[in-house]
């Protein structure tokens, strides 16, 4: 008994390995772009999001300003504060998370500069105030409505304060080459700097910031509301074929057993009864 | 209508049985034991998760926090989900009143496989069980939502493995209940029960039962492949590892948008047994009715995209499940315009049934076409995970397969028990059920137009007068409920006794005793007439 069990659990095991086992093999082929991009086990570890809420963010940390100029969180964090860790360079996902909230911020009825402000924090040490000057051009063109110069702040900053910064946040990333491979998500802090609120994925919905600012003024920390996180990172569904085959041989078979199943039915038919057996029929 | 009550001649399945006590009952074979098993079963799980939906309600009576916090109101919202469609609504229909009836309806002693008929109540009980043991051990209930979406449900410190085992082992009831069910409409029908004299609630369950056969090992692969991503770190699903969230939801929805089916198919039948009846007429569009339970099975089962509009799949893929979605209404609308049809000129007389029976089909009709709303891409990214998507949900699964569901129990529950309820209370619980739901459902769904997000613990002020209002239904429709289980249960035990066919149908279950004897048929009986035709039933 005790040995049909081991077996079972040793085919269960190698059931589940054998895919991982066809993973590594495609992932060591020299043509995969995806072997690439794709992070070890031990990366991985590093990347993700922890939630920080109702923690501190220090707003002594200092960063460069569109102009070069250094300037103290502090300075900026006057009121509601949406803080968005992203990287200008980034070809992916960074650009659809600004850009989507540069499509909906016209949306919240509530003034920037005065009544909120947004920051975005670079985290790749070797960005320029050049660049987050060229950046901000491109969102605040792209809104299509006036907006404020100093209601959307993009900032750059060295490698200490980078660091201090994503870990007051809980924001884990990990370099790779140029680019970087990161959770994408957003943080919403009050005024004296208490993180309230953390926004994932790449969409906002003008009443969820409109909510989030309303509880970062009255220093209220909210739930977060999809805690989906989201990651920037290229996927290769090329690199997941015995995925796909593994699941084409399944539905085969589970349809040409039913299929059988039917044909059986079809050709028995209805069967003959025997008489009752009148357990307690008269 | 009632007849005079007759004396039994043969002795009921209540009587029968060499074993005594609750092992009678967890040991039988009986279909009809294991029907009431199920019954009952689901029933204690409808009101865990009315209680807990009631809770949510009160929670989102107001702004902020009202009686839980936001961990809370997230396990809240999950189990609600999970115990009311893995463990009551799925279940509900084929494990309750399919195997009560339909062995009955064909003319057969029992299922073609008792044993295995047991053994799926077993699996039900025991996964069910499961589900319950994980909501007070590890970290606490799960927060996930029914969907277990991942990679949240992958790092979530909370007992998803445990829920999603049970979920799992509940799958194998479905399944060993849908191979049953087929098997017992192919081959033990009545001599002259021909197909195109079944009962149009047999044909139901024939279609429910391949999607339980086909689209169940599905959602069993995808649980026990979210449990290897917890437990393995198989890296599936999680982009971290280069896996495919999106991968899942595909694969959580080809189970899970049929399952729909599965919840509303067999609802349908039991109106299409209940309004012939109620209308002393012949049901219209026999043919049209069966075959449009295996065209919303068959084209159910290729829809589900629908729930994916805005999770980054191409354009061409939205615009194939939209049309395909938009194709399944047909078959639907079938069904509604037959009922109608069936109405027309009948001799309709408004008891409970009935009255369960004309709100099915104007709150599905509802629940319907807001489907459409969804189904069509362009709106659906106007209201996708809004509360509009939550009041959609409930019309189609409380006002459809749950109206049907109480419906189902004053129609055939009297049959097993020779009893009935009192009519007035049942009238009662039906207004204040319709009342109730209507305020509680119809807000949600002007929140959702207005932009209110779904699984949302707190709002925008804005939203507030509409979430009290929505509240304040649900303590009608809950009070309907509480007035319909009392008056039901208490007829069943001490109400008046009714003779074989109180109601005057003609499907053979009216035709033997009630409460039925053990094997069904005192002599196997040979079927000369369609399910419909009440000029030969025997009534006035």
């Amino acid at each position: 008994m005790t040995q049909l069990v081991a077996r079972f659990f040793k085919i269960v095991l190698l059931l589940f390995l054998l895919p991982k086992a066809a993973c590594a093999a495609t992932e060591q082929l020299p043509a995969h772009q995806h072997a690439a991009m794709a992070p070890s086990v031990a990366e991985a570890a590093q990347i993700g999001l922890t939630e920080r809420l109702g923690e501190k963010l220090p707003l002594d940390l200092v960063f460069r300003d569109e102009n070069g100029k250094p300037v103290r969180l502090g300075e900026l964090i006057t009121g509601p504060t949406i803080i968005l860790p992203v990287y200008y360079k980034c070809t992916n996902v960074c650009n659809f998370l600004q850009g989507s909230l540069a499509g909906v911020l016209p949306a919240v009825k509530r003034k920037p500069a005065e009544k909120y402000r947004v920051l975005s924090i670079s985290f790749d040490e070797t960005e320029t105030p050049a660049m987050a000057s060229k950046y901000k051009r491109i969102y605040l063109d792209a809104m299509n409505a006036p907006f404020p110069e100093d209601g959307w702040r993009f900032l750059t900053g060295d490698l200490d304060n980078i660091h201090r910064f994503t870990d007051a946040i809980g924001f884990r990333f990990v370099r790779q080459g140029e680019e970087f491979i990161h959770p994408v998500a957003s943080v919403v802090v009050a005024r004296d700097g208490t993180i309230v609120r953390y926004f994932y994925g790449t969409t906002f919905l003008p009443k969820d910031i409109a909510l989030a600012l309303l509880e970062a003024r009255e220093g209220k920390v909210g739930a977060s509301i999809r805690t989906v996180v989201g990651y920037c990172f290229s996927f290769d569904p090329k690199g997941k074929t015995y995925v796909f085959n593994l699941m084409r041989v399944s539905a085969t078979v589970v349809l040409f057993c039913t299929g059988a199943f039917l044909l059986y039915l079809i050709l028995t038919g209805r069967k003959r009864r025997q008489p009752s057996q009148g357990k307690q029929q008269p | 209508m009632t007849q005079a009550a007759q004396p039994n001649t043969v002795p009921s399945f209540w009587n029968d049985t060499g074993k005594t006590g609750v092992a009678a009952w967890i040991f039988s074979t009986d279909h009809k034991r294991i029907g009431l098993l199920y019954f009952y079963s689901v029933l204690a799980f409808f009101l865990v998760g009315m209680t807990l939906g009631g809770l949510l309600r009160i929670e989102l009576m107001a702004p902020g926090r009202t009686i839980v916090g936001p961990q809370t109101y997230n396990a809240l919202f999950t189990v609600h989900g999970v115990v009311m469609i893995f463990l009551f609504i799925i279940p509900g229909f084929p494990g309750a009143f399919g195997n009560m009836v339909m062995p009955i309806q064909i003319g057969a002693r029992d299922v073609a496989f008792p044993r295995l008929n047991l053994l799926s109540w077993w699996f039900y009980i025991i996964g069910a069980a499961i589900i319950i043991v994980s909501l007070f051990t590890g970290n606490g209930p799960p927060d996930t939502g029914w969907t277990f979406y991942l990679p949240f449900s992958e790092r979530t410190g909370t007992n998803v493995s445990l829920a999603v085992f049970g979920v799992f082992i509940v799958g194998f009831s479905s399944i060993i209940t849908g191979i049953n069910f087929v098997t017992t409409i192919h081959q033990l029908r009545a001599e002259g029960m021909r197909w195109g004299r079944l009962p149009l609630f047999v044909w139901s369950l024939y279609a429910t039962a391949w999607v339980q056969i086909l689209a169940t090992p599905i959602l069993a692969i995808t649980l026990a492949l979210i449990i290897a991503e917890r437990l393995l770190g198989t890296g599936l699903f999680d982009p971290v590892r280069g896996g495919d969230p999106l991968m899942y939801q595909h694969l959580f929805w080809i189970y899970s948008h049929p399952a729909v089916y599965i919840m509303i198919l067999p609802a349908m039948g039991a109106i299409t047994e209940i309004i012939p009846v109620f209308s002393r007429k012949p049901i219209f569009g026999y043919k049209m009715i069966a075959f449009s339970s295996l065209a919303i099975a068959s084209a159910g089962s290729l829809v589900w995209g629908h729930h994916m509009f805005t999770s980054g799949m191409s354009d061409t893929a939205i615009l194939v499940f939209s049309f395909l979605t938009f194709v399944v209404a047909i078959p639907s609308a079938i069904k509604v315009f037959n009922w109608v049809s069936t109405l027309y000129k009948g001799s309709i007389s408004l008891e409970a049934p009935m009255l369960f029976a004309l709100s099915f089909i104007l709150l599905f009709s509802i629940g319907g076409l807001t489907g459409l709303i969804l189904g069509a891409a362009a709106t659906n990214i106007h209201v996708h995970d809004t509360q509009f998507v939550v009041g959609h949900f409930h019309y189609v699964m409380f006002g459809g397969a749950g109206f049907a569901f109480f419906g189902a129990m004053h129609y055939w529950l009297p049959k097993f028990y020779g009893r009935r309820y009192a009519e007035k209370p049942a009238l009662v619980a039906w207004a204040l059920m319709f009342v109730g739901f209507n305020i509680t459902y119809f807000s949600m769904m002007l929140l959702g137009v207005k932009g209110m997000p779904r699984r949302y613990y707190d709002y925008l002020p804005e939203f507030a007068p509409l979430n009290l209002v929505s509240t304040v239904g649900s303590w009608i429709l809950i009070s309907g409920i509480i007035v319909l289980l009392i008056n039901l249960f208490y007829g069943l035990w001490r109400g008046e006794r009714i003779g074989n066919n109180p109601w005057g149908g003609a499907t053979l279950e009216w035709t033997i005793s009630s409460p039925p004897p053990t094997e069904n048929f005192s002599e196997d009986p040979i079927v000369t007439h369609g399910p419909y035709d009440f000029s030969k039933a025997g009534m006035p």
